[in-house]
């Protein structure tokens, strides 16, 4: 099975946006609906990490930009992806599903909000509507209800150290599978497994504490 | 031979790919391992019901489109496309609807992005994009969260409220009140259709 898939048989099956892709390739006019599909799964995963809306348009613009002009510089890389993954290969469906674009663009997305979060320490600034909520001392009934109804899940992500979290999010907001998250984040899949698994304990703590 | 942390981490990818298949499938319950740590079980849930897609507003997705638009053209004449630093496109309050996922493929975890603009929404809820941190207690346990743009019902109601006082010009009150007020204020119905007609030209209304 894995000799077939390196025959070049296979490939044109597994990245389900080849299509777009190189249509966008022709005319980087099509590019529109590579964005379209994506940019709900790349704002989510830039708000998650950034944790506000302004900060989160800016990363996404540059994603991108920078995919659009990246992409002529893109290589599809199936094979070698594949040829890591042999027993997935075997199984079909799921390696129907790998997107290698995908994992190209969140490479990107993960670069830019790794640079933001970097200036955002050098800087930072406090989301408008915590200022809001800051801002409103006669208002406390309403604020302590908003606290009191914050998620103790969310809240237990955002503490999680840095890879653990990215994990989390790629998981649970773009629900990207362990190879995919492995892709993107340069780990092994087993690391990945290992990643969220721990992730998952650590929030299960957190929420134990917080219930008790 | 698998140590078990190894062992416990492939049990929680297992639970994690049954728990979004049995999202997709919209069905609540599913055989779980009863080897696998309850917490962990929860956790899982609790994240799958907290951490949802969020969707930008559409002026931005509009206007990053038309940006890709332009970066686009200056490809085809050779040119380079410009990435902008920090210039962000003006943000905009968002409002919050809940929807339920339309992937399909949830087999190993690999699942289909949900395509804004080939996924119709169900809206479920409406709130302000502020909500963000009640969305346990919002969304309903197994829908999957959206939050879209809110500039969108700001123009229809500022439409909407032009024409209205379009419609209003053009339908004077035929009551006491209504003659009562145009001899005070020495309206002549023609002069007053003259106005609407300009009103209704510039709005492109036909009463």
């Amino acid at each position: 099975m894995l000799s077939r898939a390196k025959e070049g048989a296979r490939p044109a099956r597994l990245d389900r946006d080849r299509g777009l892709v190189e249509a966008a390739r022709r005319d980087p006019a099509c590019f529109d609906a590579l964005y379209r599909k994506y940019l709900a799964q790349v704002y989510s995963y830039a708000y998650y990490e950034l944790r506000d809306h302004h900060a989160a348009e800016d990363a996404t613009e540059r994603v991108f930009m920078q995919a659009l002009a990246g992409l002529p510089r893109f290589e599809e890389r199936v094979d070698d992806f594949i040829a890591s993954r042999s027993v997935m290969t075997e199984s079909g469906p799921d390696s129907a599903e790998i997107s290698t674009f995908r994992i190209w663009l969140f490479r990107i997305a993960h670069n830019v909000v790794a640079n933001e979060r970097r200036r955002d320490r050098r800087r930072p600034v406090t989301p408008l509507e915590e200022a809001a909520e800051l801002s409103a001392p006669d208002d406390v009934a309403e604020t302590a209800a908003a606290r009191e109804a914050f998620s103790a899940a969310w809240d237990a992500v955002a503490r999680l150290p840095q890879d653990r979290r990215r994990a989390i999010i790629l998981r649970f907001v773009d629900e990207m599978s362990t190879a995919e998250i492995g892709a993107i984040l340069g780990r092994s899949e087993g690391a990945v497994r290992v990643l969220l698994h721990r992730a998952l304990r650590s929030v299960a703590d957190d929420l134990r504490g917080h219930l008790s | 031979m698998l140590s078990g942390g190894t062992r416990d981490a492939r049990r929680t990818e297992r639970y994690l790919d049954e728990l979004m298949a049995a999202d997709q499938r919209r069905v609540s319950e599913f055989p779980v391992d009863t080897d696998m740590d309850p917490a962990i079980r929860l956790a899982a849930r609790e994240l799958r019901a907290d951490l949802v897609r969020v969707h930008p507003s559409f002026r931005f997705e509009e206007a990053l489109a038309a940006r890709l638009a332009a970066g686009a053209m200056r490809l085809r004449a050779g040119l380079r496309v410009e990435i902008a630093e920090a210039d962000g496109v003006p943000a905009t309050p968002g409002t919050m609807s809940a929807f339920r996922s339309h992937s399909t493929t949830a087999q190993g975890g690999a699942v289909t992005a949900i395509p804004p603009d080939t996924a119709p929404a169900q809206p479920q809820a409406v709130a302000s994009a502020s909500a963000l941190r009640r969305l346990p207690e919002m969304a309903a346990r197994q829908s999957r969260p959206l939050i879209v743009g809110g500039v969108g019902m700001a123009s229809a109601a500022i439409s909407i409220g032009a024409v209205y006082v379009a419609w209003r010009h053009s339908h004077q009150a035929s009551g006491r009140m209504g003659r009562a007020a145009r001899t005070a204020h020495g309206r002549a119905a023609g002069s007053s259709r003259r106005r609407t007609g300009v009103i209704n030209g510039i709005l492109g209304v036909v009463s």
